[in-house]
């Protein structure tokens, strides 16, 4: 029965000479005839599900013409069962969607893939093509909403608003259910049970989502930030952490102002200075080589004797007026910054 | 710090590139107030503050970061130099700062934090929340970096 189908399936979607007319009305056609094999056979809706997807990779014709269907039969499956269809390439705005039924009744129902990943990414799709696609009774109320194009879909989201307000009651009382899964490129949100599936509501939680992830990643920068819980605590800690930052920039410098006579008196440094580091940038394994690893926070007293023969030698310096002084606070800056 | 998350990238360059950074505004600051220094001690405070702060800017990226260039921008106003930004970044900020308006609704206790996050961060007035998480971080890792450069500076200036 069901290579019936797909020989059926083939022949007429392969022949581009059909008018739209006669395409819809084949479509029609398939669904009445889908309507009977799907209660017969839920079991075999895995080689559909391959049939379709085979279709759906040739062109975006196929995909639409074979897309309502594949919808109508996504939304008659049991409850294991949610299809949609997923074209790998990326410019989709024409979202497939909810299906529509037929003119009188502007109810779209929303046939969602379901990923079990943990991404929230999540695409709406639309059908503007085919709106005589029947409703289902039991709708599974799962929105795919595109987060890249959430712009797009809002304006083009403008003209589904009616349509998902009235389904948004069904689809508060759908409950979750298991669906099985595709191999397709992106990431779906499941609606929970209870909250609207609107435009707005999901953008809001999208963008919310990106916020927490993001503050999750601030979480791991900031010291100490793991105990305080919530949102508002560990926000307040990352304020209190850059205010501690800045005021310990002003706090250092303060100090380096105190100590600024000292490195007045190495002017020639300056140029020194500006030797070691542009050798530090062009050959670090040389310098590194020469001078041994201090660890950051130095408390111990350098052993300044002892290096400074290396480092003149590694640097090509003005040899002229080489202080003590400068010296061994050329080295002992160079020497703190190597860690 | 290793970022797990692929979708920001706040990577920071190494401490020398600081290091050589401030040393070299520092020594700018020398040249240009000759030995005598006729300043008293708190405008060589904040000319060092300042030197610093841009110091680090230009060693975080420039003008690749939001932050970075909000405070080069206002370092260049207070000197009165001419700002070399293009006019691209004007249009933006009136956008965002339209949209913000509309998502400052949203969560109202994270977005109070995020005001006072805005006064504290460079260049945070103009951005969305989501977008000031990202610069926040970056700009704590920066500062930070600053700060180890900077101790390092002092504590060898004072063992010696």
């Amino acid at each position: 029965m069901l290579e019936g189908l797909v020989s059926q399936e083939s022949l007429s979607l392969n022949s581009m000479d059909m008018s739209v007319l006669e395409r819809l009305k084949w479509v029609q056609q398939q669904q009445q005839q889908l309507q009977q094999v799907v209660y017969q056979s839920s079991n075999n809706s895995h080689e559909l599900l391959q049939i379709l997807q085979f279709h759906g990779s040739n062109n975006d014709d196929l995909l639409q013409s074979s897309f309502s269907p594949f919808q109508m039969l996504g939304s008659g499956f049991g409850p294991n069962y949610n299809i949609g269809f997923g074209p790998p390439h990326e410019a989709m705005d024409e979202c497939i969607s909810r299906t529509s039924s037929c003119h009188m009744e502007p109810v779209d129902t929303i046939e969602v893939l379901l990923k079990t990943g943990e991404e929230n990414r999540a695409i709406a799709l639309k059908n503007k093509r085919n709106p005589e696609v029947k409703t289902r009774g039991e709708e599974k109320t799962e929105k795919k909403i595109k987060v890249e194009a959430e712009t797009e879909s809002s304006m083009k989201g403008k003209s589904n608003m009616r349509n998902t307000e009235a389904s948004s009651d069904t689809s508060k009382e759908t409950s979750k259910k298991a669906s099985e899964i595709q191999k397709l490129d992106y990431i779906h949100v499941r609606a929970r049970r209870g909250q609207a599936t609107d435009r707005h509501s999901l953008a809001e939680r999208a963008r919310r989502e990106k916020i927490s992830k993001k503050m999750k990643y601030l979480q791991d920068i900031v010291p100490g930030c793991n105990k305080v819980t919530g949102k508002a605590g560990m926000l307040d800690e990352i304020i209190n952490y850059v205010q501690c930052l800045q005021r310990q920039v002003e706090f250092l410098s303060m100090k380096l102002a105190v100590l600024n006579p000292e490195l007045e008196l190495a002017v020639e440094d300056v140029s020194v200075k500006q030797a070691y580091f542009t050798n530090v940038v062009a050959s670090k394994q040389s310098i590194m080589v020469d001078v041994p690893l201090f660890p950051l926070d130095q408390q111990g007293s350098l052993d300044l004797s002892a290096i400074n023969p290396n480092q003149t030698t590694s640097i090509e310096a003005p040899s002229a007026s080489w202080e003590t002084q400068s010296q061994s606070l050329y080295n002992t800056s160079s020497l703190g910054f190597q860690y | 710090m290793a970022s797990a998350d692929k979708l920001i990238n706040t990577d920071v360059p190494e401490k020398d590139v600081f290091a050589l950074h401030f040393l070299r505004s520092l020594s700018n600051l020398r040249t240009q107030n000759p030995l005598n220094s006729p300043d008293k001690s708190i405008d060589r405070v904040r000319k060092i503050k300042k030197a610093a702060y841009v110091s680090m800017a230009r060693a975080a990226g420039g003008n690749s970061r939001l932050w970075s260039r909000a405070l080069l921008r206002r370092a260049a106003k207070d000197d009165n130099k001419s700002v070399r930004f293009s006019r691209r970044k004007r249009k933006v900020t009136w956008k965002i700062s339209s949209k913000r308006r509309r998502s400052n609704q949203r969560a109202p206790v994270v977005e109070e934090a995020a005001e006072r996050l805005r006064n504290l961060v460079p260049g945070g007035g103009g951005m969305e929340t989501s977008k000031l998480m990202e610069e926040t971080a970056h700009y704590i890792k920066c500062l930070s970096m600053q700060v180890k450069v900077m101790q390092c500076l002092v504590d060898g200036l004072s063992q010696k």
